[in-house]
C-alpha cells in the first residue's frame, strides 16, 4: 500500500518536521490545528490546514474523535502522530484503524504493552532485559515491605505516567507515607489511574536510550542516545552517541533494546529508555517511547537517515529497508532545545509573540523550528521554540560549533534559554561526558548561589 | 471502457532523446525517485547499457550504486532496463556468459524489469535473452515489436513475431515500440489489433515516440485495442522526439472515460521539478512537434539529423544536407531495410555521408556497417543488396574484422583484472577503459541530494569565490544582507 495523504495530528516544531519529510516523499499533507494554530507556519507549510478543535490540548490535539473524523473528512489514508499528545493513544490507533485510516506508529497490542509502565516492564522482564529492582504496590504495607527489601533511596512512580510526572523519591522509611499517599492522589487526578510502583533509586544514573526501529518481522537498532540533561525530568540537551560508555554497556544496551523489540515483534519507531548505573556500570530498562522523539535528529544525524520516512515506510507495509550491517555512526551529535522560558526565573514560561527569530545555517548545523519573525508562541502547550542539532566530527567538535552556532541564534519578543546552553556547554563536567541525571540540578543550584 | 496503467520513461529515454542521455545524474534521479515512487506508474524505463556508461564516463558515478540507492528509495516501482541481449555498453559483441552475468547483477541491484529488444526480430536471440534474464530472477520480460515502414514490415509480419513471442513463457508482455514515431492512427487501427490477436492473452504495450506529433492520436484509439499499458514521459522530457506527456495522456484517456489510477498530484510534482531542473542546467523542453510529411522517407530522429548537419558544417559542405538525406533512403534499402533503431541510424547514416562526399559510393565504409553485413548484430531483416554485401566484405578491413576472435567468456575476461574485485566492477572493467572506472571509484559515492532551485545561486557564488579579484561581496536588498569574505581575503 502507497500512502498519498497524510494528516499530522501535532503542532509545532514535529508537525513542521513531519511535513518536510512529507514534502520530499511527494505525500499530500493535511495539519490538523487548534484555533489557536491555525496560523502557524506549519498550517501555512501544510498543502491543507483544518481545525481540530479549540486552543486547549483537551478540545483539539487530545481529541481522539475530532482528529479521527477531521482526517476522515479530508480523505487522509493515514494519520501521524508526532510525539506527546495523541501519539501513543490505543484509544487512538483503534479509532483510527476503525476509520480505515493508517496510524503511523506501533500497533494497538504493542502500545498497550509498553504504554502502562508495569506491563512494560513486566514484558523486559519476560524480554530477558535488566530492571531496575522494585514492584508495585497496592498499598501502604506492601510499599514497606518491598522498600525494605530492596533498600531505600526509592522511588515511587505512576503506572500510568510519563515525562517524569508523578514520580516521587523517597530517602528513608519515615518519608515513605507521605509520599505514597501524595504519589497515589496524584496518580489519579494526572493520569486517572491511582497505581503506583515502587523501586530502587539509582543514586548515580545516566538517562541512556536506543533508537530501534521494526517492521513488525525484523528490528534494527540506531545507536544511542544520552539524555542526561534533564530538570524535572525535561531533557533539555541529548546527544549521540551517548558518550563515554564502554563497548560492553554499549553493545549490552544495543543488545538489549533489539531483544525487547523482537520480543514484541515491534513494527515502527520505538525508543527503549534505559537507566545507566555509573556506579555498578549497569544499566535498567526504564520503559519504552513507541512513537518519535523529541530528540530524533541527533539519531539521524550520526546516522543520515530520515526517520519520519522510515516510520512512513513501515506504516506502507514495507520490510525495513536496511539491514544491520548497513547502519554506520558518523561522527557526533548534540542538540540543544531552545524554549520560550526564562531560565533566571524558574523557568518560567514566556509566551507570547515572536518579534525576531534568527537562526544559524551551515554545513553540520541543523534548526527544526516552527517559529520565525511575527510566529506566536501560544501558551496554552510546551514552550519548545526550536532546536538546534549540531553535527560534528566528534563529540569536543559538537560542542564547540554549538557554541558557535548558539551565539548566532537571535530570538527577539519571548525569553530564551538561549543563554542557559551557552553557559552549560562552557562546563568542564560538561565537555567531560557523562554526567548523570543529577548534574544539571546542582548546576543550577550552584549557579543560584552564586 | 479500459484501465490504463503507465510506464514512464522520462529517466531513461526521455533523457536519451532529449538531453543526449547526459542530463541526468544519481542525486537528480534520487531526489524525486520517493515522488516517482507515489506517481503509480507499472515500471519506471529507468537503464540501458548506455546510460551506465554515461553513468561512469561524464559524472563519474558507479551506475550499480544509483540501481541500489534508487531501488531503496522507490520499493513500488519496478526498475527497467532495455537492452539488445548482445552487448554491454561497449558495442562489441559480449559472450552469452557473461551477458548472464549482467543480467544477474542486474536484479540483484534492484532492476527487475527487462525489455529484450533485439533490433533484426531475431526470435531465437530474443527467446535466448529471456531465459538469461528469466534465469538471473527477473520478474517482467517485455519482448519489443520495433515498428518501421517497409516493404518487409507488415501487419502479418509483427502478427508471426507476436505469435512466437506469445508462446514463449519467458516472455510475460509484449510492446510495440516505435522509436521513429512514424505510426499513424490509420496504421495502428491494423496493426494492434492483429498484434493483440496473435498475442492472445499476454498483456501489450505501446511506446511511441512524438518525434513528428502522430503518436498522441495513436494512443488514443490504442485502449480500444487491447493496449493495456501507454509509455510516457514527464514535463520537458516529454514531446520533441521523446515521447508523449503523461498529464496530456492522463487528460485525454479519462476524457474518452478510460480510467487512469495514477496520483496526479504526485505526477504533478515529478513534472514540476524536471521543470525546475531542465532550467536551471540549462536543458532543454520538448516540445510538440508539428508533422513533417518527409520524415516518412528518411526516418532519421532529430539528434541523428543534426550530428549529419554538423559533420558536413565541419568540412564546408552543408549544401550537400539534401543529398545526404536522399542517400539515406537508398542506403536503406540497400542494406536490408535495417529498423531506425540505435545503432542502425548511426551507421545508415554515416554510410550515406560517406557515399555523398566520397570519391565514389562505398568507397569508404565504418567498421560498424561491415560488422552489420556480417551478421554481427544478427540477421538483417531483408538481404542487403548483393553488390553492396561484396563491396564491403571484400575490403581487406572485413577481412580483419572476421578474423577477430570471438568474445571471451567471463572467466577468462576475469584474468585481466586484479582479482577480489566484485562482479559489478569487474563488469564494468570489462567493457570500459580502465581509467574511466578507475575516476568513477577515485570520486567516491554519489552525492544523495540535488535542489535545482539553489543551483543558479551556488554556481554564482562558486564562480565569485574563483576570482581572486573579488575579495568580499555583500548583497543587500530590504530585509535580506549576505555577506561574503573571500579566504584570500582575510588569510
Amino acid at each position: 500500500m502507497t500512502l498519498h495523504r497524510i494528516f499530522i495530528a501535532n503542532r509545532g516544531e514535529i508537525a513542521v518536521r513531519i511535513l518536510r519529510t512529507c514534502r520530499r516523499l511527494g505525500i499530500e499533507t493535511i495539519l490538523g490545528a487548534s484555533e489557536a494554530d491555525l496560523d502557524s507556519v506549519g498550517a501555512r507549510l501544510a498543502d491543507r490546514a483544518v481545525c481540530v478543535g479549540g486552543p486547549r490540548s483537551a478540545d483539539s490535539y487530545l481529541n481522539v474523535e475530532a482528529v479521527v473524523s477531521a482526517a476522515k473528512n479530508a480523505g487522509a489514508d493515514a494519520i501521524h502522530p508526532g510525539y506527546g499528545f495523541l501519539s501513543e493513544n490505543r484509544k487512538f490507533a483503534a479509532a483510527c484503524a476503525r476509520a480505515k485510516i493508517v496510524f503511523i506508529g506501533p500497533t494497538e497490542a504493542q502500545l498497550d504493552a509498553v504504554g502502562d509502565k508495569l506491563k512494560a516492564r513486566h514484558n523486559a522482564v519476560a524480554a530477558g532485559l535488566p530492571v531496575v529492582p522494585g514492584g508495585d504496590v497496592s498499598d501502604l504495607k506492601s510499599a514497606r515491605a518491598l522498600a525494605k527489601e530492596i533498600g531505600y533511596p526509592v522511588l515511587i512512580k505512576a503506572v500510568g505516567g510519563g515525562g517524569g510526572r508523578g514520580m516521587k523519591p523517597v530517602h528513608e522509611a519515615g518519608g515513605l507515607e507521605p509520599a505514597m499517599n501524595l504519589a497515589i492522589s496524584e496518580a489519579q487526578a494526572a493520569f486517572g489511574d491511582p497505581r503506583v510502583y515502587l523501586e530502587r533509586l539509582v543514586t548515580s544514573g545516566r538517562h541512556v536510550e536506543v533508537q530501534v526501529l521494526g517492521d513488525g518481522t525484523d528490528v534494527i537498532h540506531l545507536g544511542t542516545r544520552d539524555c542526561s540533561i534533564q530538570r524535572r525530568y525535561q531533557k533539555l540537551v541529548e546527544e549521540a552517541p551517548a558518550p563515554d560508555l564502554s563497548e560492553r554497556l554499549r553493545n549490552g544496551l544495543h543488545e538489549a533494546a533489539v531483544k525487547f523489540a523482537r520480543h514484541l515483534a515491534y513494527r515502527g519507531l520505538g525508543t527503549v529508555e534505559c537507566l545507566v548505573d555509573r556506579e555498578r556500570d549497569t544499566f535498567y530498562f526504564l520503559e519504552m517511547n513507541a512513537r518519535i522523539q523529541v530528540e530524533h535528529p541527533v539519531t539521524e544525524a550520526i546516522t543520515g537517515l530520515d526517520l519520519v520516512e522510515e516510520q512512513i515506510r513501515v506504516a506502507e507495509g514495507q520490510p525495513l529497508r536496511w539491514r544491520q550491517d548497513r547502519i554506520a555512526f558518523n561522527g557526533h551529535a548534540i542538540e540543544c532545545r531552545l524554549n520560550a522560558e526564562d531560565w533566571t526565573r524558574e523557568f518560567r514560561p514566556d509566551p507570547g509573540t515572536v518579534t525576531a527569530a534568527v537562526f544559524p545555517a551551515g554545513d553540520g548545523i541543523r534548526v527544526d523550528t516552527h517559529i520565525q519573525s511575527g510566529a506566536v508562541v501560544p501558551p496554552y502547550y510546551d514552550s519548545l521554540l526550536a532546536k538546534l542539532i549540531i553535527h560534528g566530527r566528534d563529540r569536543p567538535d559538537a560542542i564547540a560549533r554549538a557554541a558557535q552556532a548558539l551565539a548566532r541564534c537571535e530570538i527577539g519578543g519571548v525569553a530564551t534559554n538561549v543563554p542557559m546552553h551557552v553557559e552549560l556547554l562552557k562546563q568542564k563536567d560538561f565537555a567531560a561526558g557523562a554526567v548523570d541525571t543529577r548534574w544539571f540540578p546542582q548546576f543550577l543550584e550552584s549557579r543560584a548561589r552564586g | 471502457m479500459a484501465d490504463i496503467q503507465l510506464v514512464d520513461v522520462s529517466i531513461r529515454d526521455g533523457n536519451q532523446s532529449l538531453w543526449g542521455a547526459t542530463g541526468l545524474n544519481t542525486p537528480q534521479i534520487l531526489q524525486i525517485a520517493p515522488v516517482m515512487d507515489r506517481v503509480g506508474f507499472r515500471a519506471l524505463d529507468f537503464t540501458s547499457s548506455t546510460h551506465m556508461g554515461v553513468a561512469v564516463r561524464t559524472f563519474r558515478e558507479d551506475p550499480w550504486e544509483r540501481f541500489r540507492l534508487v531501488r531503496a528509495a522507490m520499493p513500488n516501482t519496478p526498475l527497467q532496463l532495455i537492452g539488445t541481449g548482445f552487448r554491454f555498453i561497449s558495442w562489441e559483441k559480449a559472450h552469452p556468459e557473461f551477458m548472464q552475468l549482467v543480467y544477474d547483477r542486474l536484479v540483484a541491484n534492484g532492476v527487475t524489469r527487462f525489455i529484450v529488444l533485439d533490433p533484426m526480430h531475431e526470435m531465437d536471440a530474443v527467446n535466448e535473452t529471456a531465459k538469461q534474464i528469466r534465469k538471473a530472477g527477473g520478474t517482467e520480460t517485455v519482448g519489443a515489436l520495433t515498428y518501421t515502414l517497409s516493404d518487409v514490415h507488415t501487419d502479418a509480419y509483427y502478427a508471426g513475431l507476436a505469435a512466437q513471442m506469445a508462446r514463449n513463457p519467458d516472455i510475460h508482455r509484449v510492446y510495440i515500440k516505435d522509436p521513429s514515431g512514424l505510426l499513424t492512427p490509420e496504421r495502428s487501427r491494423t496493426l494492434t489489433p492483429a498484434v493483440k490477436k496473435a498475442l492472445g492473452a499476454k498483456p501489450l504495450e505501446m511506446h511511441a515516440h512524438t518525434t513528428i506529433g502522430l503518436s498522441p492520436l495513436c494512443y488514443m484509439a490504442a485502449p480500444e485495442f487491447g493496449v493495456e499499458t501507454l509509455h510516457v514521459a514527464c514535463g520537458p522530457l516529454a514531446n520533441g522526439s521523446s515521447l508523449p506527456n503523461a498529464q496530456r495522456i492522463v487528460a485525454n484517456l479519462r476524457e474518452l472515460g478510460h480510467t487512469v489510477n495514477i496520483d496526479d498530484r504526485a505526477l504533478a510534482l515529478v513534472a514540476d521539478y524536471f521543470t525546475r531542473l531542465a532550467d536551471a542546467e540549462g536543458l532543454p523542453h520538448g516540445t510538440p512537434q508539428e508533422f513533417d510529411a518527409s520524415f516518412l522517407r528518411h526516418q532519421v530522429a532529430g539528434g541523428t539529423l543534426t550530428t549529419t548537419r554538423r559533420q558536413l558544417a565541419e568540412i564546408g559542405l552543408e549544401h550537400r544536407f539534401d543529398d545526404v538525406i536522399d542517400e539515406v533512403s537508398v542506403v536503406r534499402a540497400e542494406l536490408g531495410h535495417p529498423i531506425m533503431v540505435t545503432p542502425f541510424p548511426q551507421i545508415v547514416c554515416t554510410q550515406a555521408l560517406y557515399n555523398v562526399i566520397g570519391k565514389e559510393r562505398y568507397d569508404q565504409v565504418s567498421d560498424q556497417c561491415i560488422r552489420y553485413v556480417l551478421g554481427s548484430f544478427g540477421k538483417p531483416t531483408g538481404p542487403v543488396d548483393p553488390d553492396v554485401k561484396d563491396r564491403i566484405l571484400s575490403r581487406p578491413r572485413a577481412k580483419e574484422i572476421m578474423a577477430e576472435p570471438p568474445p571471451l567468456p567471463p572467466s577468462e575476461l576475469r584474468k585481466r583484472f586484479k582479482p577480489g574485485i566484485t562482479d559489478e566492477e569487474f563488469l564494468l572493467r570489462a567493457v570500459m577503459p580502465a581509467e574511466q572506472v578507475d575516476a568513477m571509484i577515485a570520486a567516491g559515492p554519489a552525492k544523495r541530494h540535488y535542489n535545482p532551485d539553489t543551483r543558479a545561486l551556488l554556481k554564482l557564488l562558486k564562480e565569485v569565490a574563483a576570482r581572486p579579484s573579488v575579495p568580499d561581496l555583500e548583497f543587500e536588498k530590504p530585509g535580506f544582507r549576505l555577506r561574503l569574505r573571500g579566504k584570500t581575503a582575510h588569510a
